[in-house]
């Protein structure tokens, strides 16, 4: 009898490998997840008019802003999803340790987030496309330029990164007590009702601020980087002790 | 070398002990039956030795290191239960493909010969097995991993009795092939000691008897007689079972510590002694009374 040694690096790759396939619904249901948003983005983000006597002009905007929003809730769901006990389960049928099985889900869930990133930012050629075969009028786009493009991408794929930590974070708090499942919504709307009567805003208007409003995409990659890192290593120590099966 | 050694392990739930400082070790290349009743500890047990859950106090080591969420001994260790769960994504031939890309030992050939033999399909899905079906699958990817360690918990749940005579074989026929340390948790030991080399009996979460199985058929004697006689013979010995049968005769299960003059003497006496099986003894020696159900009939 001889025992297997094993690498945790190779242990990773084959649970990535693995789990790409075996978690095959994640992207499923994101595809549906994005058709849904185009079908509401059909609506317009926004809306002019104006006119004469002998003139009218409405002007109607779209744009993929509804299916980047729908990817993010993607994100947090798939990645709460993963943490739960069933999926849990399923890792620890097979070799691994908790270090692995989050390194590999973290891995996974960068994946995910390229995939839903970019799926998202392109689905604004499809709503061109359909754009122009429905529309009933006349229909405006304006070229992007190539920087922006890659920069619409990059933001893209760090916000909905940033979703699968946030949801990868929360799922493990609901894994360790049962008792998350009511204080993690619970303090997020505490955190909006309670900045809201505040003139210049509470924590979580600062969070969003300090999130969304970076206009400048260096730090904003720092940013977001910085926070996915603080999320996911907390997950994975807090996971550590978890007992599984 | 020992595989396991396990000093003063107990594992507290909430407020019940799901072990009471189990101390035993388990050496190489080895068979032993896990046997005691429901609720004695035995998944929480293989749990632990399998690195999923941790021991409150006490010290486990497997292969001399501690399991739990360790990536050695999840790389030489396999735990199959009956609540095992396969990512409902893959088909019944991809879950034995993945499994052997983890484990280095792999048997693929066993494995398809295995899954071919017990006739299931490679497009199925685990989900939709039914519980004797996923017991077998479960055996299969148990036997094919040849882990160093193997533990099966429960294996036979749902099967029939030519699939588990079937199992029962197969495993003997493998472990015969690839010596491996096997523990064998089970309800039917009658079905299973001619497999087992050791045996370990629970009791509340304690080690209650850790000898040979061949050492347990001779480890306690019956004997039945009129009351009085059993009652004065049976003295002062250690008494595993009684009961009545009757209402002047009983049987008697104590420890077989005779010797052979005390034998004569007895048969003299009226009193027959009969071997009793070692499901039996198990049985006996894990009841809480002495007489078994039929305490809960008598009135006084």
């Amino acid at each position: 009898m001889s025992l297997s040694k094993t690498s945790m690096l190779d242990i990773i790759k084959k649970q990535y490998t693995f789990k790409l396939r075996a978690y095959m619904q994640v992207f499923m249901s994101m595809v549906f997840i994005q058709m849904l948003g185009i079908l509401f983005s059909f609506n317009g983000v926004g809306m002019s008019g104006g006119g004469s006597n002998t003139l009218s002009v409405n002007v109607h905007y779209y744009s993929a802003d509804i299916v980047v929003a729908f990817t993010i809730v993607w994100a947090i769901i798939s990645a709460i999803l993963i943490t739960t006990q069933a999926y849990r389960n399923d890792d620890f049928v097979f070799i691994t340790n908790r270090m692995s099985s989050n390194f590999s889900n973290i891995l996974f869930l960068l994946t995910a987030s390229i995939i839903g990133g970019i799926t998202a930012i392109m689905s604004t050629y499809v709503m061109k496309v359909l754009m122009y075969v429905l529309g009933r009028t006349e229909y405006l786009s304006s070229p992007i330029a190539v920087p922006e493009m890659l920069i619409g991408f990059g933001a893209t794929i760090l916000y909905v990164f940033l979703g699968t930590a946030i949801g990868y974070f929360i799922g493990t708090l609901v894994q360790l007590n049962k008792v998350f499942v009511v204080l993690v919504p619970g303090v997020f709307i505490g955190m909006i009702v309670l900045g809201a009567g505040s003139m210049n805003g509470g924590f979580f208007q600062d969070m969003i601020k300090f999130i969304f409003m970076e206009s400048s995409f260096a730090l904003f990659f720092i940013k977001i980087i910085i926070l996915v890192i603080l999320l996911f290593s907390s997950s994975a120590m807090l996971s550590n002790r978890l007992e599984v099966r | 070398m020992n595989v396991i050694d396990c000093k003063g392990l107990t594992k507290v739930y909430g407020r019940t002990k799901a072990l009471n400082k189990l101390s035993f070790t388990i050496e190489e290349n080895k068979i032993t039956g896990l046997i005691g009743r429901n609720g004695a500890g035995k998944t929480t047990l293989l749990k632990i030795i399998g690195g999923f859950m941790r021991g409150t106090s006490g010290e486990v080591r497997v292969f001399s290191e501690e399991p739990f969420n360790n990536l050695f001994v999840s790389a030489n260790v396999i735990y199959i239960n009956d609540q095992m769960n396969f990512p409902t994504a893959l088909s019944l031939k991809e879950i034995l493909n993945v499994a052997a890309t983890f484990y280095e030992n792999w048997n693929h050939e066993l494995a398809n010969r295995l899954f071919d033999y017990f006739s299931f399909h490679q497009d199925h899905q685990y989900t939709g097995l039914s519980k004797g079906m996923k017991s077998t699958f479960n055996m299969i990817v148990g036997l094919s991993a040849r882990c160093a360690l193997t533990m099966f918990d429960e294996p036979t749940t749902g099967m029939d009795a030519a699939v588990r005579k079937d199992f029962y074989r197969a495993l003997l026929k493998d472990f015969i092939a690839y010596p491996r340390t096997i523990i064998l948790s089970s309800h039917h030991l009658n079905e299973i000691e001619d497999l087992l080399e050791d045996i370990l009996l629970l009791k509340n979460g304690k080690e209650h008897l850790h000898i040979p199985i061949a050492d347990l058929k001779e480890w306690a004697i019956g004997i039945e007689g009129l009351t009085a006689n059993v009652n004065e013979w049976i003295g002062e010995r250690e008494v595993i079972h009684l009961k009545n049968i009757g209402h002047d005769r009983m049987f008697a299960v104590v420890r077989n510590n005779f010797s052979e003059y005390e034998k004569q003497k007895a048969r003299e006496a009226g009193l027959t002694f009969s071997p009793v099986s070692s499901s039996d003894i198990c049985v006996y020696l894990t009841s809480k009374t002495k007489g078994g159900i039929d305490d809960v009939f008598i009135k006084d």
